[in-house]
């Protein structure tokens, strides 16, 4: 090894990330070379100070401020729990309301063109009690989704 | 506290916060807050800044907990929330200081200067001179003693880009020190 390829590899051999064959010729050039021997003691005092830098504390009470903060509903909202209950009272709202539900969405699927159903007279009300019921569905779905990404974004 | 949930092991700790436990939580914050000021401090270069950051990232590990399935440790898992929320802030606070700009800066004080101050602090004035990649790979692998791999991982960055910011922020470090306090006091300081 010349002197440039030791001042590359000084700090591979102070973290001891060399191979044993390149170890013994940096060792080899080592001894006849002052210079080195000045960059590979500065490099080990550096990096064994960087290995023992102190820990640092942050303000008295930082604790305390910490448990203080803590959202309440943690386990609620952050739960697949939530989604367990909410789904037999949203399966008792359809059953409750199938009978205008089927109207409604089969009238709604009419009037869009989806199906080729025949538009069944639909009321107001029906069609309002579908629309909400898709609407509220599609809410759930994305509040379930939010909840997941957030999740997912907070263990990133 | 109780002493008895203090010598709880961690396991313990974090399944019980997980359920909500706040007095089990309150052990983990005890436990882990210097460690997660002190890199967030080094990360975001400010006390009060990292005192918000470590306090956010308490609180986001606390939300988050009930989804900790233990496939990493905690302490890196928590560290992962840390510098998250360290790089975010920092990313909203300003560009980034390009390292031939902030290698141009001039040092303040002579040589001399360094005779009436501890090295350590010489070192970690220098570090945070440091690009924010640069700064934020030498934390994590000296501070947190984290590998190349597991750094690569949290930062998403390719581990060669690790290791190469790494040995780049040394270099830069030793050329720093040699520039300020010059050889002959800093062999003096190192070996006294």
């Amino acid at each position: 090894m010349n002197c440039e390829e030791i001042r590359r590899s000084v700090q591979d051999y102070v973290t001891r990330e060399l191979s044993i064959e390149d170890r013994r010729l940096f060792d080899a050039h080592l001894v006849e070379c002052a210079e080195c021997q000045r960059e590979l003691a500065l490099m080990t005092a550096l990096v064994s100070t960087l290995d023992h830098q102190p820990v640092l504390e942050p303000s008295p009470g930082f604790g305390q401020k910490v448990l203080a903060s803590l959202p309440r509903q943690r386990s609620f909202a952050l739960s697949p729990w939530w989604a367990i209950a909410l789904a037999p009272m949203l399966a008792g709202l359809v059953w409750l309301f199938r009978i205008p539900l089927e109207r409604g969405v089969a009238g709604l699927l009419g009037r869009l063109g989806v199906s080729n159903v025949t538009v069944p007279a639909v009321s107001l009300q029906q069609a309002g009690i579908a629309a909400a019921a898709i609407v509220g569905l599609g809410l759930l779905m994305a509040a379930g989704g939010a909840v997941f990404c957030w999740r997912a974004y907070l263990q990133e | 506290m109780s002493k008895n949930v203090e010598s709880t092991s961690e396991e313990v700790l974090v399944s019980r916060s997980a359920r909500g436990d706040e007095q089990a939580f309150g052990v983990l914050v005890e436990r882990y807050k210097g460690m997660l000021y002190s890199m967030a401090r080094r990360l975001m270069k400010d006390s009060g800044r990292a005192e918000d950051a470590a306090q956010e990232s308490f609180i986001k590990a606390w939300a988050a907990l009930p989804g900790f399935k233990g496939e990493s440790k905690f302490s890196s898992w928590l560290y992962r929330i840390c510098y998250n929320t360290c790089i975010s802030e920092l990313r909203k606070r300003k560009p980034e200081v390009e390292l031939d700009e902030a290698m141009g800066v001039p040092v303040e004080g002579p040589a001399q200067e360094f005779r009436n101050r501890d090295i350590q602090s010489t070192i970690q004035e220098e570090v945070s001179r440091l690009p924010d990649d640069y700064r934020a790979a030498l934390t994590l692998y000296h501070f947190n003693g984290l590998s190349y791999e597991e750094i690569a991982k949290l930062t998403h960055k390719p581990m060669g880009t690790v290791k190469a910011h790494i040995h780049r922020a040394r270099a830069v470090l030793k050329t720093r020190l040699v520039e300020r306090v010059g050889w002959d006091n800093l062999k003096e300081v190192m070996w006294q």
